[in-house]
């Protein structure tokens, strides 16, 4: 607390003595700063409780179970040190699905950012209909996951989807858009498809750059390019830090592979094809086919390493480059 | 603008008509695209089992067989899976709207030694992924005996939301402060000037908070399916296992028509209240 905050405390305490201190001159006095204090304390602690049993303590007790050979079932558990870290960086399998983890965000984070910005600069342009546009366009990102995956399901089917009814329209073979290498090309369509979602923050994000920049770089003759490329993009460009942070850690957390599989059987990853066996796959195969709590919990803290440090990075590297004119706090 | 000055033949006028053309075309274009998938799976829940199997693909029914519809909700449980899901959506949205205004209120207008820290924290949990949280959580859970209950989904909306706690948080911290001051010179505690004052005023906030949690509960599959069991679990988890022949081969047109089924309720709350929802959705983007 600063020497003014404090004073400015003190000056406030004084003052309510001295309003109500005839009906406050039964009760021990209680300072109006302290009383902020415990009311503080009394309106987080749902959270900072909920945050400390339901985030720490799962994390920790998954800390320790990676040290484990733990089941589940079997009584019979040992401690066994590294040993499970020591197997999982030796396992191709795990560096493999890592790798197609990361080309997954690599290429999926950047291509919704485009098209969802893309989309935002479409639908401000002033249309008759664009507020249909925007709503039709956003869509797409309410539907439910599981929704999405039948509905991509039957419209990748190798024999009767759509998408192949359009390639042998125009006289190419039908592919096997559900299996390998293809797969992944339809894992990343629904994200794409989903693209509505940063068309809508970046619309905001729009929405916000002053008009009167635009105009002054226009009489300036900068053409629509360089007013886009100088003036939008830095302007939105803690918009477009955050839909890069939140994409990274929401591409890891997809489950669309499992969605997508042939025949999804419950919890079973066994039938997702290998383009698609992401990290998280590999972390649900571990945990729900083989039962190794121990060694998942060690994949698992492993993928939370490397999601801080690849943020870190980001962050990092970015610092220079966001530009924020608006600071929340002035608002107050 | 200036084309409206402009004879009609003139070329600045053709260009802008000509650009105009190019823009509404390619919007209708990716339009198509965005509803293609929701209206294919329409489709597919309208036509007969061999129609989804067949190759070359039949691009139309030849029947609307709309008793598909019928018959996906009496196939399985239909009703019971919907009440299920209904449950814990109503359960979670509701308990976790009001815990996540109630933290917003306490980052909004007090403070306390720690705050800043706190505050860093919470935005931080954001970026947390809960996926890694969630095995762990699910093997305490089942210590605790609350697997196949839906005490976890009472606990998690207790515990409020990052992301909602923010969404309030910046609601709150706009409102002026005569709000409460002349309420503490009553001697009213800040529990009171919150639920009096500070509450009623924020229901564009409260009704966005909750069709966001409701929507994220709603379409929820691996919690579900983590820590339910089949008779107790969600549309979602049904959707996906039980629409499933005796030999284990999917029925793929009752599947779509209790996709669409299942869908729909979230694409209709959306429209109706789409602005608050989109309002929400776009704050929290501009940290």
């Amino acid at each position: 607390m600063t020497v003014d905050q404090l004073s400015s405390a003190a000056r406030r305490t004084r003052s309510t003595v001295t309003a109500d201190g005839a009906r406050q001159a039964g009760r021990p006095r209680v300072s109006m700063t302290a009383r902020r204090h415990r009311a503080f304390y009394m309106f987080t602690s749902p959270w900072i409780i909920g945050f400390l049993l339901l985030t720490i303590v799962p994390m920790a007790y998954a800390l320790w179970l990676s040290f484990t050979t733990y089941d589940g079932i079997s009584p019979h558990w040992t401690y066994v040190g590294l040993g499970n870290y020591r197997e999982l960086f030796s396992d191709p399998t795990t560096w493999d699905s890592l790798g197609r983890a990361g080309l997954f965000a690599l290429t999926s984070v950047p291509l919704s950012i485009l098209s969802g910005l893309g989309l935002a600069v479409l639908v401000n342009r002033p249309l008759k209909v664009r507020g249909l546009l925007r709503t039709l366009l956003y869509l797409p990102a309410v539907v439910p996951p599981v929704g999405a995956g039948i509905a991509f399901k039957t419209l990748f089917d190798q024999n009767s989807g759509a998408a192949n009814g359009v390639l042998t329209l125009f006289g190419f073979d039908a592919v096997g858009w559900m299996a390998d290498p293809y797969a992944r090309y339809v894992l990343l369509m629904t994200v794409l498809w989903t693209a509505g979602n940063i068309m809508i923050i970046s619309l905001a994000g729009l929405q916000d750059v002053p008009r009167e920049l635009h105009e002054a770089a226009r009489i300036d003759g900068a053409s629509a390019w360089r007013t886009f490329r100088s003036i939008t993009v830095p302007l939105l460009s803690p918009v477009l830090l955050f839909q890069t942070v939140t994409g990274v850690i929401a591409s890891v957390q997809t489950i669309m592979p499992l969605l997508l599989a042939p025949v999804g059987t419950t919890g079973s990853v066994t039938t997702v094809p290998q383009s698609n066996y992401l990290y998280m796959m590999h972390v649900f195969a571990q945990y729900f086919a083989l039962g190794r709590y121990g060694y998942a919990s060690a994949l698992l803290w492993v993928l939370f390493v490397l999601i801080l440090i690849v943020t870190g990075i980001i962050f990092k590297f970015t610092s220079g480059m966001v530009f924020y004119n608006v600071d929340p706090e002035a608002k107050k | 603008m200036t084309a409206t000055s402009l004879p009609p033949s003139s070329p600045v006028r053709v260009k802008v008509r000509v650009n105009r053309l190019v823009l509404y075309t390619v919007l209708v274009v990716i339009t198509g695209l965005f509803l293609g998938p929701f209206g294919w799976l329409v489709l597919t829940g309208l036509k007969t089992s061999a129609e989804t199997a067949a190759a070359p693909v039949h691009w139309l029914p030849t029947h609307f067989e709309w008793h598909n519809f019928a018959d996906a909700f009496n196939l399985v449980d239909f009703l019971g899976y919907a009440r299920n899901s209904l449950i814990i959506a109503l359960l979670y949205a509701t308990l976790v709207t009001l815990s996540s205004a109630w933290v917003g209120f306490g980052f909004a207008r007090l403070d306390a030694p720690g705050k800043k820290w706190l505050f860093g924290i919470l935005l931080g949990s954001m970026m947390l992924p809960q996926m890694i949280t969630l095995l762990p959580t699910y093997l305490i859970f089942a210590k605790l005996g609350m697997v196949d209950t839906y005490w976890p989904w009472v606990l998690w909306g207790l515990a409020a939301a990052p992301y909602l706690v923010f969404l309030f948080r910046q609601f709150f911290a706009g409102l002026p402060r005569e709000l409460e001051e002349a309420a503490i010179v009553d001697g009213c505690g800040y529990g009171m000037i919150f639920w009096r004052i500070f509450l009623p005023q924020s229901w564009p906030v409260l009704s966005a908070s909750f069709i966001i949690a409701f929507t994220w509960t709603w379409g929820d599959y691996i919690a579900p399916q983590l820590l339910l069991s089949t008779d107790r679990t969600t549309l979602a988890v049904a959707i996906m296992s039980t629409y499933v022949t005796q030999a284990g081969s999917p029925i793929t047109n009752l599947q779509a028509a209790a996709s669409v089924m299942y869908v729909v309720p979230i694409l209709l709350i959306f429209l109706i209240a789409q602005r608050g929802f989109v309002a929400g959705m776009s704050t929290t983007g501009l940290k």
